[in-house]
């Protein structure tokens, strides 16, 4: 009987070994090895000169680190500070936005009145848009001249005289901060509410009952019900965020200029650094870098979220 | 009386949200059926004076939309089946068996989510020139490299939303069924597939959406004649920049396939998506 067990297990563990092996070989290939060769790539000095020498190229311990770290006068750091400054303002406007726009619309969702499906359905439009095509699109809104902004701006409200610059200067910030607010509030929006209908009616009448007013309903039942869906929305938008690349690169110069000092983002920059001014070996250390950032990040996220249930 | 206003604000605001949201997307619609020199000159904005179906064809012809529409179409829907196979297979490994690396795996499927795709970019362009020299076999600006890449890169993030799904299976059923004397590979094809059938075509027409938006390794990985969608889009509209009624022409030929993909396959999606999200 323990023999006819164990070679069940045996069987049942090949099973699973079997099953996952197709993956764990494609993220070796695609996701670990590549990671290691970043990683000792960020200690030689690969640039278009090097680059044909691939991994024999000079070593130079961590000098790349350095310069990306500590070192003012090193050609990475140009603008890079910049980067980080609006990394940070981007992702904070992106991600209050979108949580707060998904709420406020997945509460009035969650009501009930005619045409609810249609209209759920016809929010979800944006999140379907391609961000190339949001980039593309966007930067024509935003035109100085013919944009449709400037037009409701100076014609149709008549509030301001001169049309404002909405692709240079901190007015950057904004511009790319909307499309992607626009971008992504529908998911958030769809995640919430399936979260608010799972939320039993009987809570909130009893709380009616103990004379609790809508905002304490809110508060003290809706939030709380609902933070798992935002707590994981929060790490999802932290991380789609600060890795952002496609809309903003589209916004400027069709894909091909520089976004500002008020709109590049890190990704943008790292990218610039690393395929337009053949900085191969800083643009691997200053994302490793940020990686590791991010797994600060994610562990507070942890830390905060996750430990306590 | 404070009905009618509470319902008054409500309407108010929810038309006002709805406005928002639609109005670029009808603006890349109207603009694309405009003469250029209305959109320079601002006349007529709203609404064309004229419906020029023309840009379309302009359109086509100034760029290869078709092929690039074929390439995307081949790149995304063998993408999509493959990530569907090995996510299926691994996510349901995850949810129902315990063995040792168990833990190591999952922790290292989230562990990917946090590295900038740039990190990957470089050495897997180093690593793909490298195997061409070694083998003789090209695997940059050829479809296998890009989908390769693809059908891989997608797979974390598919096994996460379908483990889920394969969770909520109970597994009292598959016992009933190996009581009776089917083999795990028979449990499987023929009881837990056809169950979770719901959740792995939503994550497959994820993973479509996802890869048909990818736009920083099909820049490098792809040449000629296998340009994907959005890099056709960039070299378009950095060779006619001030082509404002083409480039809105490109951007809705590039938007509907997605968009009538996603409404026919809606509920699906906004089952499967939730599905997984509730549970957190």
């Amino acid at each position: 009987m323990k023999i006819k067990s164990t070679i069940q297990e045996i069987r049942e563990k090949s099973y699973a070994y079997m099953f996952i092996l197709p993956m764990v070989m494609g993220m070796l290939i695609i996701h670990f090895i590549p990671m290691l060769i970043g990683i000792i790539m960020s200690f030689l000095d690969l640039n278009q000169y090097t680059l044909s020498k691939y991994l024999s190229a000079p070593f130079v311990g961590f000098r790349n680190y350095f310069d990306v770290l500590f070192n003012p006068k090193s050609t990475i750091r140009i603008g890079l500070l910049q980067a980080v400054r609006n990394t940070i303002i981007y992702t904070i406007g992106v991600t209050g936005g979108t949580l707060t726009i998904g709420m406020i619309v997945a509460l009035m969702l969650n009501k009930n009145f005619i045409g609810r499906r249609l209209v759920r359905t016809l929010f979800l439009f944006p999140w379907i848009v391609p961000t190339y095509v949001t980039g593309l699109l966007w930067a024509f809104i935003w035109n100085h001249e013919i944009g449709v902004v400037n037009y409701i701006l100076t014609k149709v409200l008549n509030i301001v005289e001169k049309p404002p610059f909405w692709l240079m200067g901190p007015n950057t910030l904004w511009a790319i901060i909307v499309p992607t607010v626009w971008r992504y509030w529908p998911f958030a929006m769809l995640m919430l509410l399936a979260g608010l209908q799972t939320i039993p009616d009987e809570l909130y009448e009893s709380a009616s009952i103990d004379g609790a007013n809508e905002w304490q309903k809110f508060w003290h039942i809706t939030i709380p019900s609902l933070k798992p869906v935002w707590s994981t929305l929060l790490l999802v938008n932290l991380i789609t965020n600060v890795y952002s690349f496609n809309i903003v690169i589209m916004m400027f110069g069709h894909g091909a200029g520089f976004p500002g000092e008020w709109g590049d983002l890190l990704m943008t920059n790292i990218f610039r650094n690393s395929f337009q001014l053949w900085q191969y070996s800083k643009g691997a250390a200053a994302s490793i870098v940020l990686m590791i950032c991010m797994i600060g990040i994610v562990a507070i996220w942890y830390k905060l979220f996750r430990e306590k249930w | 009386m404070r009905k009618i206003s509470q319902n008054f604000l409500f309407y108010f605001l929810l038309i006002t949200i709805l406005v928002g949201t639609l109005f670029p997307i009808y603006w890349m619609i109207i603009n694309s059926f405009k003469d250029n020199t209305e959109i320079l000159t601002g006349k007529s904005l709203f609404w064309p004076s004229r419906w020029r179906i023309e840009n379309y064809r302009d359109m086509w012809r100034n760029i290869n939309f078709g092929l690039y529409l074929r390439n995307s179409f081949i790149v995304c829907g063998l993408t999509m089946l493959i990530a569907m196979v090995l996510s299926t297979l691994a996510a349901y490994s995850l949810s129902r068996f315990k063995f040792p690396g168990k833990r190591i795996i999952n922790d290292s499927i989230l562990a990917t989510q946090m590295v900038p795709g740039i990190m990957f970019l470089i050495p897997i362009y180093l690593m793909f020139v490298r195997f061409h020299s070694l083998t003789n076999i090209q695997l940059i600006g050829t479809f296998p490299g890009l989908i390769f890449v693809y059908s891989t890169f997608f797979v974390p993030f598919s096994v996460w939303i379908l483990q889920g799904f394969f969770a909520a299976i109970p597994y009292e059923i598959e016992e009933a069924a190996l009581i009776d004397g089917c083999s795990r590979l028979q449990i499987f094809l023929k009881i837990v597939l056809p169950l979770a059938a719901p959740g792995i075509t939503a994550t497959g027409i994820y993973i479509f959406l996802t890869a048909w938006d990818e736009l920083m390794f099909a820049w490098v990985l792809t040449q000629a004649d296998t340009i994907t969608i959005p890099v056709g889009i960039r070299l378009f509209v950095g060779n006619y920049q001030n082509r404002y009624d083409l480039m809105m022409a490109a951007s809705t030929v590039a938007t509907l396939p997605v968009i009538i993909l996603f409404f026919a396959m809606q509920k699906h999606i906004i089952r499967g998506l939730t599905a997984g999200a509730v549970k957190g």
